[in-house]
């Protein structure tokens, strides 16, 4: 009769733990081996209880060799500790992070964030402000099924997600504008306070706000119990109340079925100011509601290519322009393609108002600038005329990169202006010395910089 | 062994690839083909004997005179037998093979097929995602800790692609079943995905853009491979925008829309890290909403629990400011190798497989498949991809 493979591997992988420890002890080590498989396998076991998914088979069935390096893992018995906190999570579901769940409060450098209150315009987090005004909530509103082993946190495999290609080479030959629609300064003052809520468009720059605010389309719902999204439908837009309500429904099942119960529950409704449908401004991903109309409304709408594509056009120009100015710049004209791109990704705008002293004569030099828009003058003390003017494209102070000498001048603004900057320790940070940089083109001219060091490798072998 | 790569290399690279477009499979093969066919497969049973690492060099400079990563007009879905899935993705599934009519000793020598279909590829719009995905990998072809895909090809209305077949399964499934990983295990795997995450980006150009424990395998011997490169770009110095990747891995860049590179994958580096020492993301709620919400702010907490290098090098990795992020910033992966986290790895001997992998997973043999998970069954509803379709997309799958 041949021994059944299970004992066998449990063996051979205790001669291997045997072989590795050499313990004076044996019957203790071997005692000891098997009570740690036994744990490791009851945790597997208890873990393999909470998946739903497929996964869960897979789970309980021991893989594990001996050279398990959890057996002996710190944290120990996780299964225990898990389990007994289970308990405890399943009241507490609007928990912010993973962390703040599965550490104690005590254990975390910060303090969770658990302060859900938003404005009355705030639903933006998805339907979770409304889910809490409604009845009990569903814990299967998120991505994936509720989970709620430590901390809710989504055990199974995760999905990839993917939006519609986007390529910034095309919108330069296709010359495209985003969608505009004319809108009262009311509407267009009420739709800014309704997103300013929202992460998504809190940083945008005034002028993509200004896009993203005229591309809006007003959309008209004549009449109640219109579904305006679909739980479980693919999603491309975004929507804004301008005035109406609307009740929001889950259906536990993840859809929307069929029957006068298919619609779920009512989580929550969303009025003027409200929105709702936000992750379709990132990818298609299934609607997590239902939104049906109470009455005759008014909504906003966006859709998630105009959206990302006013956001990307932006950027590509912004950097294009970057690009451009750098390669202007006599001390950088060394840089490679991808270099010039990295600095190009650094550079940070600033806005000044007029006579602004963006650099002080004397001061020591931190940051070089590129005049984006408007003008500015450079004066110099003793001196009661500018002594030269810059305007789009130019840049100054980029000495600053090199040595720490105090600025050679002043540079005043004369109208409002745009810069991009970027300091010393950012242009190190990313390429290393500018001296480094310099010697590529001339090695005569960075042996000089360093005070006549004539100890430089390179500039020998010029 | 060295006249061996050289006659395969030979084999794989005449003959033309003229006529395979709508060839059925049921089309019988000229002479010369049949010698083909038969020399390739002979290939396909010694691929285990003859694969090596090759150095990221021989990588990158050899491209088209590998072995390995070769488009084939010969091989056929009917050449194989379909054992079992492995796993399933919207639009492709890979399936454990073997050659058909194979010796009674050679019933260990598997691969893994990926089968993608062309109208579900073009329905939902990943034929560019696709064509990338087969590109970069013939590209990396080689190198230890990648997928090797071996060949690929296609019929009339599927692509294939033959990749390796790495018996360990996900890290995912060990990473979830152990909760979380000791300090040394991450370690390991964090030092093996930072040599793929070196060669990608600064050998190939190449971001890869989906890093999760779900993508990464465990081979025979306990090392790492990469897998599924379905959002892999050679993006070389030029950023992109398409969102992809897995919310919880996703980098603020992505979110925003301001352009990304392969810093990215050192923001997903982070992440990953974080999750192997910790059991779970540092980003996450059930609203995905708010989940990029953290992203975008960027704070990340840490256990008390954890080692004051293992914060300092994801703080690093997880800088929401690409010019201060680390693998960014100058000095590149040199400066993630070097960081007092990663003191007791051997960098030379780990690209060279010298080092033990801290879990050897436990099998029966090199076909075991014990540690994959249970697929349903393919539907048998089929969308037909018609003559039309052929006609307008089948130029877009040429390289295949």
């Amino acid at each position: 009769m041949s021994l059944p493979p299970d004992y066998s591997n449990e063996i051979s992988a205790l001669n291997r733990e045997f072989l590795k420890a050499q313990p004076s002890d044996t019957l203790q080590f071997c005692a000891n081996f098997f009570l740690r498989r036994l744990e490791s396998q009851r945790a597997e076991f208890l873990l393999s209880q909470h998946h739903s998914s497929p996964q869960g088979r897979g789970m309980a069935e021991s893989t594990f060799p001996g050279n398990n390096p959890f057996g002996t893992s710190p944290s120990g018995g996780f299964a225990t500790g898990g389990m007994h906190r289970l308990e405890e999570e399943d009241e507490n579901d609007n928990v912010a992070s993973p962390t703040a769940a599965t550490f104690a409060h005590r254990d975390m450098d910060r303090a969770p964030d658990t302060a859900p209150g938003e404005s009355t315009f705030g639903n933006f987090g998805g339907f979770s402000n409304s889910i809490k005004s409604g009845a009990a909530p569903p814990t299967s509103i998120g991505a994936g099924a509720g989970q709620s082993f430590p901390s809710n946190y989504n055990l199974n495999r995760r999905t990839s997600v993917s939006a519609e290609s986007l390529n910034p080479a095309s919108s330069l030959n296709d010359n495209w504008t985003p969608p505009y629609h004319q809108k009262t300064a009311d509407q267009q003052n009420r739709l800014k306070a309704a997103v300013s809520g929202n992460f998504l468009f809190s940083h945008l720059d005034d002028e993509q706000s200004q896009q993203v605010l005229g591309a809006l389309q007003e959309k008209p719902i004549p009449t109640k119990g219109i579904k305006v999204i679909q739980q479980g439908d693919v999603g491309d837009y975004f929507y804004v109340v301008e005035n109406g309500s609307f009740d929001i429904y889950v259906n536990k099942s993840g859809k929307l079925e069929a029957g006068p119960d298919g619609l779920g529950s009512k989580v929550g409704s969303v009025g003027p100011g409200g929105s709702f449908g936000e992750l379709a401004l990132m990818y298609n991903a299934p609607r997590a509601a239902t939104v049906v109309s109470i009455e005759q409304s008014t909504l906003w709408a966006l859709d998630r290519v105009t959206f990302r594509r006013i956001l990307m056009d932006s950027a590509f120009q912004r950097r294009r322009m970057y690009e451009g100015f750098l390669e202007e710049v006599p001390l950088l004209n060394s840089l490679t393609p991808y270099e010039r791109s990295k600095i190009a990704d650094a550079l940070e705008t600033k806005k000044f108002p007029a006579g602004t002293t963006i650099i002080q004569e004397g001061d020591v030099g931190e940051s070089f600038y590129i005049l984006e828009t408007g003008d500015a003058e450079v004066y110099k003390r003793g001196v009661d005329k500018a002594v030269k003017r810059y305007q789009k494209g130019d840049y100054f102070g980029e000495l600053a990169l090199l040595n720490d000498a105090p600025r050679a001048a002043s540079v005043v603004s004369k109208t409002e202006v745009k810069v991009a900057t970027l300091g010393k320790d950012g242009f190190q940070r990313l390429l290393g010395p500018v001296e480094g940089i310099m010697r590529r083109n001339d090695p005569s001219k960075a042996g000089a910089l360093e005070d006549g060091d004539g100890v430089d490798p390179l500039a020998k072998g010029s | 062994m060295a006249a061996a790569v050289h006659k395969a290399r030979e084999l794989f690279h005449h003959g033309s690839h003229g006529d395979r477009k709508n060839s059925d499979g049921k089309k019988s093969l000229s002479k010369q083909e049949s010698r083909d066919l038969e020399e390739e497969k002979h290939q396909l049973m010694e691929y285990e004997e003859m694969k090596r690492p090759l150095s990221p060099s021989q990588i990158h400079e050899d491209h088209g005179r590998k072995m390995v990563g070769h488009s084939s007009h010969v091989l056929r879905q009917e050449d194989f037998e379909l054992v079992k899935t492995l796993g399933t993705g919207t639009f492709a599934r890979v399936w454990l093979v073997r050659l058909k009519n194979t010796a009674k000793g050679d019933q260990n020598k598997v691969f893994a097929l990926k089968i993608l279909r062309k109208v579900d590829v073009i329905r939902l719009k990943q034929v560019e995602h696709v064509r990338n995905e087969r590109n970069v990998l013939a590209g990396v072809a080689g190198h230890p800790f990648i997928t090797t895909m071996v060949a690929s090809f296609q019929d009339h209305d599927s692509l294939y692609m033959l990749l390796d077949y790495c018996p360990g399964g996900e890290v995912f499934s060990y990473l979830r079943r152990a909760r979380r990983f000791n300090e040394p295990t991450s370690q390991f795997y964090a030092a093996e995905i930072v040599l793929i995450l070196e060669f990608l980006h600064e050998k190939e150009g190449v971001a890869y853009r989906d890093l999760k424990p779900e993508n990464i395998l465990i081979d025979a011997e306990g090392h790492l491979k990469l897998v599924d490169f379905g959002f892999a770009k050679k993006v070389e110095n030029r950023e992109t925008y398409t969102l992809c990747g897995t919310p919880e891995y996703l980098a603020p860049e992505v979110i925003r829309n301001t352009g990304h590179g392969t810093a990215v994958d050192w923001w997903a580096f982070g992440i990953l890290v974080y999750e192997f020492l910790v059991g779970q993301p540092p980003f996450w709620d059930q609203n995905p909403m708010k989940i990029y919400e953290q992203i975008v702010e960027g704070h990340v907490r840490y256990p008390s629990a954890m080692s004051s290098e293992a914060r300092d090098l994801i703080s690093g990795l997880c800088n929401v400011d690409t010019s201060k992020r680390l693998g960014n910033i100058s000095g590149g992966a040199q400066r993630v190798k070097s960081h007092p986290w990663f003191g007791n790895i051997d960098w030379d001997a780990l690209y060279n497989r010298r080092i033990n992998g801290p879990i050897v997973p436990h099998l029966r043999g090199p076909a075991d498949t014990r540690n994959f998970d249970e697929y349903e069954p393919e539907g048998s509803q089929r969308e037909a991809y018609t003559r039309e379709m052929a006609e307008k997309w089948d130029d877009y799958f040429k390289d295949f």
